[in-house]
């Protein structure tokens, strides 16, 4: 196991390629193998530094092994590569990596499910929600949101190299930092604070102060969490929101 | 609503378990069945961190699940029980008949194994064991989320996606 031994240095044109590469870990996400292609594209830098470098067999063998399935939060997959990248250099027996590569997508993904799709991005979208209900402009809007959510994700990537590459296969350590066991139920109450504020107030700006539209808006309202009811079960959310935006866009376009 | 929930998936705790199911069932306590995590540390170590801490995860060789069910079953809370293969949870079910519906969460790709659901790849031996279940009065059917409606063991060794 590795991670107790002196950290050696990851160097930094190194970690730039691997983070680098990171943004795109899932640019050839499949159903048979998910991120695993993508996991070996980001760790490909390292592993040419296996004896016999890019000819080597080594190199070739781990290629292979980290191609086939992975699955897990793209974002926290970092932690998984930094431990993977680790493990390789150091020699771990194949047999160790492959049950970590079986053991460490469920709980990154898990954590990454309940940190970031079901906490930071409702937050950042509920704040960027108030500060166009509050008047700000489109810019501003959009500005906010990307900026604040990918604070976070930026960071989180750049941490979870780190974390990996220092704890290697004992990743668990690193799992069990505060903001990430307390933050999601953090992240979550202080979603439901700004979303409870920001929903009124936004729909106040949208209507506007004659009411016109509110007869419209509460029937549309009505009319989709019938139809999300009626459906549940049989139609995926996704398809439901893209045909509403989609609609929305074509009612634009003709108005 | 007590453990009635019997899952097979390859990626046994993960997100799809603890926010897709856990949320809206609530669930309370997750058991995860595999006789090789049960002995390791480091393992149950990992996946301890992949569960909120209001949530708890207990680890059991099939042997100790078998023994300890009616414990789980006794727990008010809502539970889950994870297994990460087929086999694991044919030798369950044999030691403890009382288990009368497996859902089948997630098996993905591996070489031998052809696509029946985009989340379900089966090789023609566990085809047989997931039939060899259902011949035992066991009923077996395919479900990733709570919000898709579940499908007949028919329909998933159909590849019937739509159920």
């Amino acid at each position: 196991m590795t991670g107790d031994a002196q950290t050696p240095a990851l160097p930094l044109h190194l970690r730039a390629a691997i983070l680098l590469r990171l943004l795109a870990i899932q640019g050839v996400w499949n159903y048979e193998t998910m991120l695993g292609n993508g996991i070996a594209f980001a760790m490909e830098p390292a592993l040419r530094r296996l004896p016999g470098g890019r000819q080597g067999e080594a190199y070739r063998t781990a290629m292979a092994r980290h191609s086939g399935y992975f699955n897990a939060h793209p974002y926290l997959a970092a932690v998984a590569v930094g431990a993977l990248i680790r493990a390789e250099l150091d020699g771990v027996p194949a047999a160790q990596i492959d049950r970590f590569r079986t053991a460490a997508p469920g709980p990154l993904g898990s954590v990454g499910d309940r940190l970031i799709w079901a906490g930071w991005l409702p937050l950042c979208s509920s704040l960027a929600l108030l500060a166009y209900g509050l008047g700000a402009g489109p810019l501003a809007v959009v500005l906010l949101f990307l900026l604040t959510y990918n604070f976070v994700h930026l960071g989180l990537r750049i941490w979870g190299l780190h974390a990996g590459w220092t704890q290697g296969l004992r990743v668990a350590q690193a799992l069990a930092n505060p903001l990430l066991r307390q933050g999601p139920a953090h992240v979550a109450r202080a979603t439901a604070l700004v979303a409870g504020v920001a929903l009124p107030v936004a729909a106040h700006a949208l209507i506007g102060p004659g009411r016109v539209l509110l007869g419209s808006v509460l029937a549309a309202v009505a009319a989709g969490a019938t139809l999300v009811t009626l459906l549940h079960g049989r139609f995926e959310g996704w398809r439901l929101a893209t045909l509403a935006l989609a609609t929305f866009v074509l009612y634009t376009m003709v108005r | 609503m007590p453990l009635d929930h019997f899952r097979i998936d390859d990626r046994l705790i993960h997100g799809q378990v603890v926010v897709g199911w856990g949320q809206p069932c609530a669930i309370g306590f997750l058991v995860l069945v595999d006789d090789e995590v049960a002995r390791s540390d480091w393992e149950q170590e990992l996946y301890r961190m992949g569960v909120p801490p209001e949530m708890d995860v207990y680890f059991d060789s099939v042997e100790s699940a078998a023994r300890r069910l009616p414990e789980y079953r006794a727990d008010r809370r809502c539970g889950m029980l994870l297994t990460g293969d087929i086999d694991t949870m044919e030798r369950l079910v044999a030691r403890a008949p009382d288990i009368t519906a497996v859902t089948v969460g997630g098996i993905h790709h591996k070489a031998g194994r052809a696509a029946r659901l985009r989340y379900v790849f089966l090789t023609p031996d566990e085809e047989a064991r997931l039939r060899a279940l259902a011949e035992r009065g066991v009923t077996v059917t395919a479900q990733d989320v709570p919000s898709a409606s579940p499908l007949s063991l028919d329909a998933l060794l159909r590849g019937d996606g739509s159920g």
